[in-house]
């Protein structure tokens, strides 16, 4: 429309006298719209593919980022120009807006040219690149047109205006593109301080990436994290050197320019495997300018390999693989939220308290953020009777650790230990207690460890131990319970002497 | 990253009377330090513009608050030793350290290198000694192969030497690291590293933060109690016990192994028990006067010593005398009532982790193999060190074992720094007994108990057994490791001192082996 109305203006009766000079000028539009016009063939139809070319493609594409930032200034000088030359001590300004301009739309198209050099000379391809293309060409167009527009048209008036505004807005998403393809896609907000991160409510984007695949599977397990610690920053969804991706199985067995990588069980013809065992340094040698994969890891993609390479392979189906995975996990320290404590021990806090001034040291949570109780009886020794144990029974319930070794208890407290259903280690030790008690203690289904070393214990209990269905350790020296006597197969393993 | 932590207000303009400060003015007085003075200096405004700041975007300086919220290790000044639950569910209660002083040779012990046997006798390559410090080594010394031979044993089929016949026994308890590493080269100093995070003195060791951090359940006997046997007191001294800059109420309490276990801790003939009572009574009475005038909170700490010993006269003497033990213990420790060894130690020491002591630390002394004598021969003093400490050691683990208390008890043995696979040539001089120099490139500990894979081997070192090639560990790493076993975050257990949250693992970062947890 713009196009029909430049030669409405120019050649219509309403000029009342069409200079010459005008004419060759519209000519000088027509000549700089010309490259504009090839880069735009060119980016249609020589798109990046991802495929590395060396040379002066490559050469002149590494000159994009300097020169790109020439257009911006420039055409984001022109409203400030425009603005300021309202004023009338500022009117002289409006003289350079032309030059200005020119300048603007010729550096454009030079960035635009450099820019589809840098993308055709690898490692790029995807959505970022074609955005970040298409503005930049269109931002070059409008920097002709607003060019045209003031200089052969003399149009201030709204087409003017709306193709500036346009093109500011341009600036920016195309910038903003150019730096997610160089620095990443979150690199405005990925150092942004936690507390304005909250307050605009941008999520933490480096926590949020979880992938599709099987943690199950070997590949999910055990291959993709290498892959994911070393390869896909240049071969991920971002950056496709040699239009390889490696952010995911499909991607990875497709391969990239040179054909597939991965040869299914052909450990030789792999090139992804060559490549990494390359010695540093080497021309083919992956991943380029960065420390090589570890030996576990390298064996880890053999095995792999060797096996059928395949993504449904359950982690326990190779064997000896390197133990334990590619990247060690890592301890991570548990917050307790005081809050969250409080409301947990809300029920038992006051007996607790309360039990806590009557037997001091002996009984307290078994960590800062739980709820669960331990009870040590054995430091007081013969001083801690079956009536004192009594006095747990409000409590009796969040017990999981209990020691009674040395104390007087009897056989009396067999009740009260019982009612510890949440009992997991049991110690008994040099205590008086009989078979009695320990036939009661059946109930006990979360008992992982019992210890009655030095009772009058006999093997009459084994047959009710072996049902504890989570024991693995049930200590027994100094009984009369004997290593190789009738112990039930379901404790075999489990008897400690 | 801003960083939003709220700092302690100090009082810019406090003036102390003279005479008797408060306890708060003298808090205030030991909390400031040069940086609170240069913060004083420009900083105040600068910081009140940030505090503001850091309250309008409250979520966030709340979330970075919360993050660093320091625990509560605070107590009844008259109890200072009362138990507190740890951070986190632990998997250790006990710890029983083992520590061999001088740096047992671990190329004569757990470290099998066949290798290094086949160049035994040849010239050390100019590589291991380019840029190296050694002790006494100078010139080009030997390589030295291991001086006994090595076989696998266990169902873990870990290699021992034949030097530990008793230990080899237990090798399937035993989670090996390898691949320890320090940066000292000198006993003292290693020997601070290893017990207190820190070559310097005037550090907490250990021991003083288990006990500062979990307390003890046992109120009539130390926290933290401390053994020695060998002959002599290791090089770094009773700084290795020390509590360092942690009230003294937390420092280890060296006990002897016969006899009275602390001296003069029996009442003088004529006083009995009650006349010592009032008499305590009475210094107790003029310790909390000075404690009201000066406050000091150093006084504390001895009304509770003064109590703490008055209990001990009777559970600290129980505890410690092994005469009680019947002859078939004995027998599997090979310990004798009224000597000081380190059999009678670790008999000892299963009896203290039996009654709640928290953290029980045992010394022997004399593993020093230079060469340079007969004592310190890797032939003739070493084969003694191996003997006193194997059959107690394996005594030691399968009794915890048999009792339940291996479940959440943690046995550590190791010394402060290897030993190199040259042999010592002091001097430059080929000695007349064999013998190696220090090396705080590579060396072994090994770990038993709670929280731990058993019957593994964590780390590599090379064919010579001199650096490591895999799972560097450094000191700082096991102790972070250890405090986890416990049931901290080693960033967590600290204490503010001198303007720093000091820690044991100080302000390098510490990782937690997490390829050694179970």
């Amino acid at each position: 429309m713009n196009v029909l109305r430049i030669f409405d203006q120019s050649s219509g009766p309403s000029m009342t006298a069409p200079k010459p000079a005008g004419l060759n000028r519209f000519r000088l539009g027509s000549v700089m719209l010309a490259p504009i016009l090839v880069v735009t063939i060119l980016i249609a139809f020589l798109p990046p593919d991802g495929n590395e070319r060396a040379h002066w493609v490559q050469f002149l594409g590494r000159f994009h980022p300097l020169l790109v930032h020439f257009p911006i200034a420039l055409f984001l000088l022109v409203p400030i120009l425009e603005i300021v030359g309202r004023s009338a001590r500022f009117a002289y300004l409006h003289l350079s807006i032309n030059f200005v301009l020119a300048l603007a739309t010729l550096a454009a198209t030079t960035a635009a040219i450099l820019g589809w050099c840098l993308g055709r000379s690898g490692g790029y391809s995807g959505s970022l690149i074609t955005q970040h293309m298409c503005g930049g060409i269109l931002l070059t167009l409008i920097c002709w047109l607003c060019w045209l527009l003031r200089t052969e048209l003399r149009e201030f008036g709204v087409t003017y205006r709306i193709a500036l505004t346009l093109g500011v807005g341009l600036v920016a998403w195309t910038g903003y593109r150019g730096g997610q393809l160089s620095l990443g896609r979150n690199h405005l907000t990925e150092h942004m301080p936690n507390g304005l991160r909250h307050l605009l409510g941008v999520e933490d984007s480096s926590a949020a990436s979880a992938s599709s695949v099987d943690p199950n599977t070997f590949y999910g397990a055990r291959i993709q994290p290498i892959f994911t610690a070393h390869c896909i920053s240049c071969h991920g969804a971002d950056k496709q050197k040699g239009n390889l991706r490696l952010d995911s199985y499909r991607a990875l067995m497709r391969g990239g320019k040179d054909g597939i990588v991965i040869q299914t069980g052909n450990i030789q013809g792999s090139d992804l495997f060559r490549r990494i065992t390359l010695p540093v340094g080497q021309d083919d040698f992956m991943p380029k300018g960065k420390p090589p994969l570890t030996a576990d890891e390298m064996k880890t993609i053999e095995l792999w390999i060797g096996a059928g390479a395949s993504d449904r392979l359950a982690i326990s189906a190779i064997k000896g693989a390197p133990s334990g995975s590619a990247v060690p996990a890592e301890v991570k320290f548990e917050e307790v939220d005081p809050a969250a404590v409080a409301r947990l021990r809300s029920a038992i806090a006051p007996a607790v308290a309360e039990l806590q001034k009557q037997f001091p040291n002996i009984l307290d949570y078994d960590s800062r953020g739980a709820a669960d109780l331990r009870l040590n009886a054995s430091i007081l020794g013969g001083k801690f009777g079956d009536r004192d144990l009594e006095a747990f029974a409000p409590v009796a319930g969040h017990i999981i650790v209990a020691d009674f070794s040395r104390t007087a208890i009897t056989d009396h407290s067999a009740a009260d230990i019982a009612a510890m259903k949440q009992l997991r280690v049991l110690r008994l030790t040099a205590t008086r207690l009989t078979d009695a008690t320990l036939l009661r203690l059946e109930s006990l289904n979360q008992l992982e460890s019992l210890d009655v070393y030095g009772t009058p214990i006999t093997p009459a209990v084994l047959p009710t131990i072996a049902k504890l269905p989570k024991l693995a350790h049930f200590y027994a020296g100094q009984t009369s319970i004997r290593p190789g006597g009738s112990v039930p197969a379901s404790l075999l393993g489990k008897l400690v002497f | 990253m801003f960083d939003f932590k709220p700092r302690p207000q100090i009082p810019l303009d406090l003036e102390i009377r003279s005479g008797s400060p408060t306890e708060v003015e003298l808090a205030i007085l030991q909390a400031r330090t040069r940086r609170h003075f240069l913060r004083s200096l420009g900083g105040g405004l600068g910081t009140l513009v940030l505090g503001t700041l850091a309250s309008r975007l409250a979520p966030s300086a709340k979330a970075a608050g919360a993050e660093t919220a320091a625990l509560d290790f605070s107590r009844d000044a008259r109890a200072p030793l009362s138990p507190l639950p740890p951070q986190f569910p632990a998997k250790v209660r006990r710890v029983i350290y083992l520590h061999m002083a001088g740096a047992p040779s671990q190329l004569e012990l757990f470290e099998h290198k066949p290798e290094l046997k086949r160049f035994d006798g040849q010239d050390c390559p100019a590589s291991f000694l380019a840029g190296k410090r050694f002790a006494f080594i100078s010139g080009v010394p030997k390589l030295l192969g291991s001086q006994y031979p090595f076989h696998q044993a266990g169902q873990s089929g870990q290699w021992v030497s034949d030097r530990l016949p008793y230990i080899e026994k237990r090798l399937d308890d035993i989670c090996f690291i390898k691949s320890m590493r320090t940066d000292q080269f000198n006993h003292a100093p290693a020997q601070l590293l290893v017990h207190t995070g820190n070559p310097r003195l005037g550090y907490p060791s250990f021991g003083s933060w288990v006990v500062y951090g979990l307390g003890t359940e046992n109120q009539n006997l130390p926290g933290f109690i401390v053994l020695l046997s060998g002959g002599k007191t290791p090089d770094g001294g009773k700084q290795l016990w020390s509590s360092g800059f942690l009230p003294s109420v937390y420092q280890g309490v060296q006990c002897r192994s016969h006899g009275e276990p602390v001296l003069y801790l029996d009442n003088p003939e004529g006083v009995s028990r009650s006349l010592r009572r009032s008499m305590l009574d009475t210094i107790d009475d003029i310790n909390q006067q000075t404690y009201a005038a000066f406050g000091n909170p150093e006084t504390v700490t001895r009304i509770a010593q003064y109590e703490m010993a008055f209990r001990m006269q009777m559970d600290a003497t129980d505890a410690m005398d092994i005469r009680k033990e019947p002859e078939a213990v004995h027998a599997q420790y090979g310990s004798k009532p009224g000597q000081a060894s380190f059999a009678n130690n670790c008999l000892v020491a299963r009896r203290l982790a039996e009654r709640g002591v928290r953290f029980i630390q045992l010394y022997h002394w004399g593993w020093d193999s230079h060469g340079a004598d007969a004592k310190e021969a890797l032939n003739l003093g070493f084969n003694d060190r191996c003997r006193e400490v194997d059959q107690p050691t394996a005594a030691l683990l399968s009794d915890l074992k048999s009792r339940g208390l291996l479940e959440d008890t943690l046995v550590v043995w190791g010394g402060e720094f290897g030993r190199t696979p040259m042999r010592e040539n002091r001097g430059g001089q080929e000695m007349k007994y064999v013998g190696r120099d220090h090396n705080p490139g590579a060396f072994t500990i090994w770990l038993a108990g709670g929280g731990i894979k058993s019957g593994i081997s964590h780390g590599e070192t090379d064919d010579m057994g001199y650096e490591i090639v895999k799972d560097p560990v450094e000191i700082r790493d096991l102790h972070a490791t250890l405090l986890y076993l416990l049931g901290f975050d080693h960033h967590k257990l600290n204490y503010r001192f001198q303007g720093l949250e000091q820690k044991l693992t100080s302000v390098k970062p510490a990782r937690v082996v997490s390829e050694i947890l179970a």
